[in-house]
């Protein structure tokens, strides 16, 4: 037999074992996470730069006479690295975990997953500033080097090494959590950690080295993948979201699910890239889509209950600062006179993203859904009417429709996949399928991978406005932004607007009260997705571009970081934080990679200092203010009260 | 009375969040006593026990343990010294097999019960030795919460309200329990809605309400008037 299913066996067989290789690695990763949200409740972002950690590590000791050439240190291989890597990334994980995780084990998983999404973009932005976003090579070890040849393919000798020592190490975490008495005290931990601490068994002890074990797999990842990977700082950022993806399908927590559906989807990414090449890099996605819609707790998952963002918000309706009667018109005036005093191009962007955060915060923070993907409505948008304004020659409000009109659609299907599960799942679910868009938009040829969809016209607005004019231009921006902003102020203090807040605060109430919460939230969703479609259309026109980077994943981050750090579930904390990320952004620009580094640092900051944000911090203190106004008053009136 | 006091509250005021839970308990528990808190529901009694574990996150007060305060140490420190805790929902492992719950909590002292020992008193856990504890039904539950807490050789045991949702006959044999472990010279706090069934079995009773012990009887007090407490429990 020389052909198999219509291809050479030998293609198979290769893809095959290559699937089984990356799937072990995805295995091991998946693992780690899967360990640490098992016990932690921390969806780890920031695994994927543990990761590098341990890659970075084994080229650093190999590669320590090149780098300190004065001390005469000696160059450490490969299997000093394995002893002494694992380890000491295990160390940094625990030091993490001290100064940083236990911070927030009380608080609302989101906030767990941004301060992890904000030391990743620190970790790896730091690595991105000291050693470029090239890649450093690292030798096969001696003692491995070589090949076997299985007559239909020359399998490398590492990689055999490879096979048999994750599996190695994927059975042996396996047994220890689920066949010992250490491994019953976490799973009990999990369940009931005061019940626990009560029986004298130290938790918060027992919490830290069980970060620094599933750190410590990572490190140990690193190290065995950096023979075969190159070694770079983007490398864990690029695997992260996949590992994502691998643990929803795998079941939330569960070792052996994240054993078994990490290496099964390597094995089938292997044969897509024989059967449906073009579908290789999203086949991961597909499959945790169908396991959604098929088995929404994951193969090997529990029903586990449900997380709300209950706590997330925390806005005072009755501030002063919630009011937008008085807002709008505010924010209209300081509109009109922006173009005057900054560039307006500088004030467009403001404006598109203040949309975009704005359209973020409606499922954010008054439905309580932490969605991470975000990009793909706004790129999508972009792309969309990028390609009516060039391609088709469309009017720039019919292209802006259009895009809108893709991001809708595509946000109502993501919002009906998704919002089968809650909290830390619904944020790596939106991620996810995010990254479909994102792979989509590289292959596509309407997109122009790389390069994007360039030199938009900005055309002629209803026939009329020349919007080549950047006053014209401006001031159509700044209608479209302050129509969304009330068409979002109106939904919140309708009734619609008052079920969804209902179902934030408690979904289950809402249930028994009659609702379809799954409906409302799939309602809310779709809109916010329009509105970012908007926001996205809207930047294609103006800027001229619609580009890979409108999809990125680093774009719902931003959406995420302007939300929060203008104040969650606030009107105009959005507004507030995007002007602020912008012109962050903008000054930290020429400073280059320590961009990220700074972002990074602001995730963090904000989560562990500044939950309320801004605008929120703002509305507790005049509340305050006013509380204690008003018990003055009181108190005051008592004293003259005659009598008693 | 000549026996010691084990376990000393005084002035306990425990918060969650901004909310007073307690208002200053004040109450006494003697070696090998069997001491009930009565109340309704929310008067503060279960908040009282997580304080004694050290579980309540902003607390005041006074709690002495054989002479040595305890309030502000770590739960771990608390379960270490002999204090066992069976809280409300009986805290069984649902991922845990029968056998891994029971042997979960470490040895505190030798003087605990053995497997054997325990399984003579709760013959439904041998034959329900390797299923899941989350396939217990709730009497069978509260027998393994009993039983996990004995195998320590923790001497002083706090009972939240271990016949709450129970069938009468489940009801009847954990009292029997109760004696036995009263009979090997444990002590235990009882926290019970249910009087009638606290006044089977405990020496004295605090009656909790909002926050505060507000009144105090011992059982003979109790057997001669049963209407003083129904007068306090009565929604």
């Amino acid at each position: 037999m020389t052909e198999l299913l219509g291809f050479p066996p030998a293609l198979l067989y290769g893809q095959v074992l290559i699937g089984l290789i990356n799937g072990l690695f995805y295995a091991m990763m998946s693992m780690g996470v899967a360990i640490i949200f098992g016990m932690l409740r921390i969806g780890n972002f920031v695994h994927g730069a543990q990761y590098m950690l341990g890659a970075f590590g084994a080229w650093f000791l190999a590669s320590l006479p090149q780098l300190f050439p004065g001390l005469g240190l000696p160059e450490l291989g490969y299997w000093w690295a394995l002893i002494l890597v694992p380890p000491a990334v295990a160390v940094v994980g625990a030091i993490t975990e001290q100064l940083f995780i236990r911070r927030v084990y009380d608080l609302e998983h989101a906030y767990g997953l941004l301060l992890t999404v904000g030391l990743a973009f620190v970790i790896e932005g730091l690595f991105n500033v000291k050693f470029g976003a090239a890649g450093q090579q690292y030798g096969v070890p001696e003692a491995l080097r070589g090949g076997v040849n299985l007559g239909f393919m020359l399998l490398p000798i590492y990689r055999v090494w490879v096979i048999f020592a994750a599996l190695a190490v994927c059975i042996g975490t396996w047994a220890v959590i689920e066949r010992t008495r250490l491994g019953a005290y976490l799973r009990a931990a999990t369940e009931n950690p005061d019940l626990v601490r009560a029986f004298g068994i130290n938790v918060p002890r027992m919490l830290m080295l069980t970060y620094a074990f599933g750190v410590g797999l990572a490190g140990l990842t690193g190290v065995m993948a950096a023979p075969i990977y190159q070694v770079s700082p983007q490398m864990g950022q690029s695997i992260i979201i996949t590992i994502f993806a691998v643990v929803v399908i795998g079941g939330m927590g569960s070792i052996a699910g994240a054993i078994v559906a990490g290496i099964g989807l390597g094995i089938i990414e292997g044969l897509t890239k024989v059967f449906w090449p073009e579908a290789s890099s999203t086949i991961i996605f597909i499959c945790m889509a169908l396991v959604l819609i098929l088995r929404p707790q994951g193969l090997f998952g529990k029903e586990t209950s449900a997380h709300s963002g209950a706590d997330i918000t925390i806005a005072r309706r009755e501030s002063i600062l919630e009011n937008g009667r008085i807002w709008i018109p505010v924010l209209a005036v300081i509109g009109v006179i922006l173009p005057y005093v900054v560039y307006p191009v500088f004030a467009m962007k403001i404006l598109c993203f203040a949309l975009f955060a704005c359209a973020y915060n409606l499922v954010f923070g008054y439905v309580g859904l932490l969605a991470f993907g975000h990009a793909a409505f706004f790129g999508a948008s972009a792309y969309g009417a990028a390609h009516i304004a060039s391609v088709w020659g469309w009017p720039p409000e019919l292209a802006i429709l259009g895009g809108t009109l893709l991001a809708t659609a595509i946000g109502a299907l993501f919002g009906w996949l998704a919002i089968r599960r809650q909290g830390l799942y619904f944020a790596m679910i939106t991620l996810a399928l995010a990254q479909i868009v994102v792979f989509y938009a590289v292959q596509a040829g309407w997109t122009h991978g790389e390069d994007g969809i360039q030199s938009v016209p900005r055309g002629v607005l209803f026939g009329v406005f020349d919007l080549n004019d950047t006053m014209t231009m401006y001031f159509f921006v700044l209608a479209v932004f302050l129509l969304g902003f009330a068409f979002i102020y109106r939904l919140l203090r309708s009734p619609f607007g008052q079920v969804l807040k209902a179902i934030r605060d408690n979904d289950q109430r809402a249930v028994s009260l009659g609702y379809s919460t799954e409906r409302f939230k799939l309602i809310a969703f779709t809109l916010s997705a329009m509105l970012a479609g908007v926001a996205g259309g809207m930047k294609a026109i103006v800027f001229q571009i619609a580009s890979l980077a409108d999809l990125h994943f680093m774009t719902s981050a931003d959406a995420l970081l302007m939300t929060l750090i203008g104040g969650v579930g606030t009107i105009l904390g959005p507004v507030v934080g995007a002007a602020i990320v912008v012109t962050l952004q903008r000054e930290f620009a020429e400073f280059g990679a320590w961009v990220i580094v700074v972002q990074g640092a602001a995730f963090v900051l904000c989560v562990l200092f500044l939950r309320q944000g801004v605008v929120g911090t703002l509305e507790s203190w005049l509340g305050r203010r006013a509380d204690r106004m008003r018990e003055a008053a009181a108190t005051g009136a008592a004293d003259v009260t005659p009598g008693e | 009375m000549t026996d010691q006091a084990v376990l000393e509250v005084s002035d306990l005021r425990a918060w969650y969040g901004e909310g007073q839970a307690l208002h200053g308990m004040d109450f006494t528990v003697r070696r090998g006593e069997v001491v009930s808190l009565l109340g309704r529901n929310g008067a503060g009694k279960s908040t009282t026990l997580r304080a004694m574990m050290g579980l309540m996150r902003r607390a005041t007060g006074q709690i002495r343990l054989r002479g040595a305060d305890i309030l502000g140490r770590k739960p771990e420190y608390i379960g270490a010294q002999g204090l066992a805790w069976c809280p409300e929902e009986r805290g069984i492992f649902t991922s845990l097999t029968v056998a891994e719950n029971l042997r979960l909590p470490p040895v505190v002292a030798k003087s605990g019960l053995t497997e054997e020992e325990l399984l003579a008193l709760f013959p439904n856990l041998a034959e329900r030795w390797r299923s899941s504890g989350g396939k217990l039904s709730g009497g069978e539950q509260q027998m393994l919460a009993i039983a996990r807490i004995l195998r320590t050789g923790a001497d002083i045991l706090l009972l939240d309200e271990p016949t709450e949702g129970l069938a009468p006959v489940i009801v009847q044999q954990i009292a029997e329990v109760i004696r036995t472990i009263k009979a090997r010279g444990l002590t235990v706090v009882l926290v019970e809605q249910n009087y009638r069934f606290a006044a089977r079995l405990a020496d004295r009773h605090y009656v909790v309400e909002h926050g505060r012990v507000i009144d105090c009887m011992d059982r003979a007090e109790l057997a001669a008037d049963g209407s003083r407490v129904e007068h306090y429990l009565k929604a």
